[in-house]
Formats: C-alpha cells, structure tokens, sequence
C-alpha cells in the first residue's frame, strides 16, 4: 500500500508538470497580454505599456519566461499579482482558498449524504410514485442550464423573499468597526467545524461494535445532537456570534444551489447502480437468509451501490470545480473561482496560473484520495 | 404444533416434513397471468431427499420460491397449502416468513460466486444469518466457533472464514454455501442446482458431501435440477414437472428406469448414459409450452408423440401406476412402446 502511493505520488509530481507547462502555453496563447488592458485609453501613452512589459518581465523569450516560471514554482515562488500589484499570488490564494474548500466541501458532502440516501430509497421503492417526483425533479436539477438556475435561485430565495442575502461574503454594515476580520471568523469557523466533524468520527468508530443496530442509531443520534448543543452554546458564549452568523448566512445560499445540481446528479446515478446490484444473486441469497429487508437493503445492496458513486466523485470533481467557479461569479463570493475568472480576463497570467494549478493539485489530491478509498470499500482490489 | 392438523397427523402417524397440496402460483404481468405452478402436490419424509427436474422456465424454482415465502410481489399464490411440520407457510405474513427463513428452510443456491456478496468476509455473511436467526444472538466469538465446525464438515479449513469470497475457488464457495445453509439448523435444504457451475469431479464431491451431511444430520432436502442424471444418485423420490405441473412422482430407481410419463421417458433418453446400452438420443422437439396461454388439456400434448384428441381437451390428474408411482397421463400405459421406436 505504501509503496502504490509512492508511486502515485511521483507519477502525481510528473503529472503536475505536465499540467503546469500546458497551462502556461495555454495562457500565453492568448491574444495580447496584461498592457492590453490600457488600448483604449489614450492617457496611457505606449511607452508607459512598454515600461510595464518590462518591469513584468513580458518582453523576454517565451521559453525563457518558462524556465523562470517553472523553477521559481518549485521553490514555492508563484510570482506577483498583475493586478493587484505587487501582492504575492500565494497570498491571494491562501486568503481565497478556505472560502472556496468550504463552499465545495460543504455542498459535496451534502450533495452526497442526500444523494446517496434518496437514490437507494427510490430504488427500492422502484415505480412508486416518490421514484417517478425523484425521478423527473432529478433529471430536470441534473440537466438545467446552471448559471439560469443560480440566478432564479438568487432572485427567488434572496431578491422576493428575503431569506438569504444577495450574494456577497459578509454584510458591510454589520462589520463597520468590526474587531475582527472576516477571514478570522472564518478560519474559527471551520475550526469548529472540523473538531465536530472529528468528534461525531470518534464516535461512529467507537460505537462501530455495538450489534443491536437500533441502538447504535439512536446512540450515535444522541451524541452527535449533544455535540451540536455545544456548539450552539459556544457561539452563543462567544463575542464572534453576530459576525459567525453573518457570513453563515452569506454561505447557505451558494452551497445550497451548488449541492442541488451535485445532489441531482448522484441521486440518479445512485439508483441506477442500486437497481442494477438489486438484481444481483447475493441479494437473493440475502433475502433467503431471512434477514430483515432494510439490512438487505443498505448492508447488502446500498453497499455494493457505493462503489460506481464513489468512482464517480473523481469524474464529478471537475464539474464541481467548473460549477464552483460559476457559483462563485454568480454569488461574488470571493474565492478561488472568482479570483481565476478576473485573473483570466485581464491576462494576469501569474494569479491564473497559480489558482488553475491549486485547482489542478487538489484535483490530482481528490483522485488519490479515492484510490485509497476504494482499498477500503471493495475488498477485490488490491493495489502491489 | 398445537394446531389441529398436526395433531390429526400425529395421530395419523405421519413422517412428514413437507406436506404441498394443490399449490397453484401465478405471476401478475401486463401480458397477462403466467401461469407458472399449478396444482401441485407432494410429500416429502423427515430426513428424506426429492428431485425435482424439468426443463428451464418448467417451474422448477417457482416451487422452490413458494416453499421459501421469497416470491416477488406481482406473484399470488391462489390456492393450496405449504405444511411445515404441521405448520401452514400459506398466509403468513411477510415478517412471519422472514423470520422461518433459513431457521427452518435454508437453500444451498447456484452459481457459486454470485450468491456471496464481494464486499463482506465469508464467516460475515454466514454470521449475518445466524444473528438474526439463534436464539439468543450469539456473540461473534460463539458464531465463529460454530461456523468452525461447519467448515470441517463440509471440507474447508476453518480459517477461510475471515476471507473473501473472491479468495475461494468455485467448490469451496459451494462448500461455503452449503455451511451456511447448515448454519441455523433447517428441518429442510432446497438445493437449487447445488452443482450447475462446477465441473463435474467438484459435482461429484459437492453430492455426496451433502448426501453424507443429510445422513449426519437428518434433514430433508428437496433437488432442483435440469439434469436428471445428478441428482438420480442422491434422492429418494423424483417429480419430473412439466410447464408448471408435476406430471410424474415416484421412488427414484422406478421413475429412472422406467419412466411412466411420456416427458419423463423423452427427458431420460434426452441424456446419454455411459453404464447402460448404446442407443440413439431423442431429441425432445418442439418448444417448452408458453405459460400465460398454456395449451389446454394436458399441457405436454403439442410435444407428444402419443397425444390423441381428448389430451387437448382434458386435464389428466395423478394416478397411481404401482405403490407410491403416479403419472398424469391418459396413455401412461403406451409410453413404454415410445420406448422402443426411440431407440
């Protein structure tokens, strides 16, 4: 095992290379470069547009511009901002980089969660009428046209009801004179939320022997409900409280609308894979067993259904990093995505590159992570 | 077994096990009934093997299922009675069935690889059975222990039971289902072409080590098989069905050497035999009868070579050639010179 993700590991750095080059090409490919920017602006004469391209280095050979942008990659230099000169690219991206993983994160892991829940159910409960409204409401989330979607989402739930804030990443007003900053009560936020998420892991291992399933469900409800007191009573006690619920509330309406899309998509592929294990033979002998029907369902055929879903997480990923950055614009929410789409626009080559190759490694990461995954779910492969 | 018919059949002094009467089954679909049991009835001793054969789709499994309360949810029973040791399984609920399954029937099913699920250990499967079935739940430790055992006496070591069925060869997944049929203490194993998958030195073994575990353990066992041949060696009695009814039941070496039912001797003679004489095979021509518009009269008689007028018109029931032989047929008298011309 550990010597399969050495060597993924190293076909990952290559890889990665790869990756990083074509970007580069690509990027340059583009028509003109940052000064463009300044064409119709007659106060700009050209030889100011000169001094620009050589203070950014635009004037050297492309291979040369290459060799600089590549070594400087691997000694973690990843350049200077064009335009929000002379900011590190690094320091964009990091402060950008938790409210996008939460923004993702967060509405995969629900998307799954609901997905995989809903699709097994339909699929046992095959040709009632929950699996056709399942069925059709999927295919309909599934197919929509996304920005449209974002957008009637915005105007419905934020611009006539009023629920949600439109867009944006916190209030301006609330946090006139704010002690703190945003991203201080973010980063307290995921904190919290990751000892949580830790905490209710402890607890669903620990409890993992516990035979009478009842039981087991009903204690684990009962800690994980008790944990999430806590919380409450944390931030309540807490003088982050106004600013925390501030920007959870900016947060709900993009991981929702981003985890419906995702959601409908697993839901389907969930009830296909679950209809085609349900005719397999070891369901029969499952039920032959005289074993209680919800068992078979989920220990026996929710189980096997898992596997396909689970492949499809690495082929969701890229949608998801392309729904992210379409969310992103749509919200204004201030992540990697959005970043990306301005860097790309004005030609800020160093911020596009280096937020297309986070992108790309937390891709080659997610792919990794799902190897390993599958050791642990399917016992017939074995990685030597 | 405080219910009334067991205890006239007690004091009857009945030995059986099973007892089928009149059980008719019938799957709902949009082409209409498919009419996949009909009448059927048999008895089957305590500690006593039947075979059933016939063609594919003869309704062979159909019985099997019924016995087994396993029927999908567009199939009915419409009539006749499932006896369990005095206990009628016709009517019961869902949840009553689930909970007989396996602790009184279990079934030793085909296709050795398929019938385990990839993911879990092949001691976890079996102990799934037993926890749900044992009387108190016995602990993981206790289980184990009793698979153990049921792993010698099938051929297995022990330690296999920690691992996956893809680590076991196609005998041993056999074996293993045939532990974990053993696992709760059936009064009664449907084996359902226990054999099918294997070849046929694995086939041998696999017979007679359930035949040896029968006689260990006292069990019946109802054969499911297309093949007459296999289980021959292992039964006591075999029912030959044809398109959804039992048309011959009689002790094993009557019906094998001398079948009374037109399609039991084209069924027979369809096998070659490597002990008896030389002859030609007979080829069974025509197609198996379709069950949703089944044809009338005896349903056998499109494919019959004896079929005369009144076998489209009535229904021949079971009548009995010689003790504990019956055949249903008209002209069970003539198959005999069917013989003959096929040879």
């Amino acid at each position: 095992m550990l010597k399969f993700i050495g060597r993924r590991l190293l076909q990952m750095a290559f890889l990665f290379v790869l990756f990083l080059t074509i970007l580069f090409f690509l990027l340059q490919a583009q028509p003109g470069d940052i000064s463009s920017q300044f064409v119709g602006n007659p106060e700009i004469p050209p030889e100011a547009k000169e001094i620009l391209r050589e203070r950014l280095g635009l004037n050297e050979s492309l291979w040369g511009q290459y060799t600089t942008f590549i070594i400087n990659f691997f000694k973690l230099d990843f350049g200077v901002s064009f335009t929000e000169y002379p900011r590190e690219v690094s320091d964009i991206l990091l402060s950008r980089l938790p409210r996008t993983v939460v923004l993702f994160l967060t509405a995969t892991l629900l998307a799954y969660w609901m997905g995989f829940a809903t699709g097994k159910l339909v699929a046992w409960r095959r040709n009632t009428k929950l699996e056709h409204v399942v069925t059709v409401t999927g295919i309909f989330l599934y197919t929509v046209f996304y920005p449209w979607f974002a957008i009637m989402m915005l105007w419905i739930f934020a611009a006539n009801l009023g629920w949600f804030p439109v867009g944006k990443f916190i209030t301006p007003s609330v946090w006139n004179n704010a002690p703190f900053e945003a991203n201080q009560v973010f980063n307290r936020m995921i904190v919290v939320a990751v000892l949580f998420a830790l905490f209710v892991g402890v607890v669903w291992y620990l409890t993992r022997r516990i035979g009478d399933l009842d039981r087991r469900k009903w204690l684990r409800r009962g800690i994980a409900a008790g944990g999430l007191v806590v919380v409450a009573f944390y931030w309540m006690g807490s003088d982050m409280r106004t600013y925390a619920a501030d920007i959870a509330h900016h947060t709900v309406l993009p991981v929702v609308t981003l985890a419906l899309v995702f959601f409908a998509q697993i839901t389907l592929l969930t009830r296909s894979s679950m209809l085609e294990t349900l005719r397999e033979d070891y369901i029969l002998t499952a039920r032959a067993k005289g074993i209680p029907e919800r068992v078979v369902r989920d220990r026996h055929a929710a189980r096997n259904a898992l596997l396909p879903v689970t492949t499809s997480f690495v082929l969701a990923l890229a949608a998801v990093i392309g729904g992210g950055i379409v969310t992103e614009s749509i919200f204004s929410w201030p992540g990697i995505g959005l970043a990306l789409l301005n860097a790309v626009l004005v030609e800020d080559i160093p911020l596009a590159i280096g937020g297309l190759a986070l992108i790309g490694l937390l891709s080659l990461v997610g792919h990794l992570i799902v190897d390993i995954l599958y050791t642990f779910l399917d016992p017939r492969i074995r990685y030597s | 077994m405080t219910s009334p018919s067991a205890s006239a059949d007690t004091l009857l002094g009945t030995d059986n096990i099973l007892e089928v009467d009149d059980l008719t089954m019938y799957y709902k679909t949009r082409g209409g009934y498919v009419k996949a049991v009909e009448d059927i009835t048999f008895d089957l001793g305590k500690q006593t093997a039947l075979g059933l054969v016939g063609e594919s789709g003869c309704g062979k499994t159909s019985v099997a299922m019924s016995l087994m309360g396993l029927l999908p949810g567009n199939a009915e029973i419409n009539k006749g009675s499932i006896r369990l040791d005095g206990d009628e399984l016709v009517g019961l609920t869902r949840e009553e069935l689930r909970e007989r399954r396996w602790r009184d029937i279990a079934m030793v099913f085909q296709g050795a690889m398929n019938a385990w699920n990839p993911v879990y250990t092949v001691g976890d499967q079996i102990r799934e059975a037993i926890r749900y079935h044992w009387e108190p739940a016995p602990s993981v430790e206790v289980a184990n222990a009793r698979i153990a055992e049921l792993f010698e006496l099938v051929g297995l070591a022990p330690a296999m039971l920690e691992r996956y069925p893809h680590e076991f060869s196609g005998g041993m997944r056999q074996r293993a289902v045939i532990a974990m049929a053993l696992s709760c203490d059936p009064k009664l194993i449907i084996a359902d072409e226990p054999t099918t998958a294997l070849d046929v030195i694995v086939q041998e073994q696999i017979l007679k080590e359930l035949k040896k575990i029968q006689d260990d353990l006292g069990m019946a066992i109802i054969y499911i098989s297309h093949d007459i041949a296999v289980i021959a060696e292992v039964t006591e009695q075999i029912g030959i069905m044809y398109a959804g009814r039992l048309v011959e039941l009689g002790p094993t070496p009557e019906v094998f050497a001398d079948p009374r039912h037109p399609y039991g001797l084209l069924l027979l003679r369809s096998t070659p035999s490597i002990k008896g004489p030389r002859r030609k095979l007979a080829p069974l021509v025509g197609e198996p009868a379709d069950l949703v518009n089944p044809p009338p009269g005896c349903r056998f008689h499109p494919r019959c070579p004896l079929a005369e007028e009144r076998c489209a018109q009535e229904t021949p029931v079971m009548e009995e050639v010689s003790p504990g032989h019956q055949v249903a047929c008209f002209y069970w008298e003539r198959t005999a010179e069917l013989d003959i011309e096929g040879v």
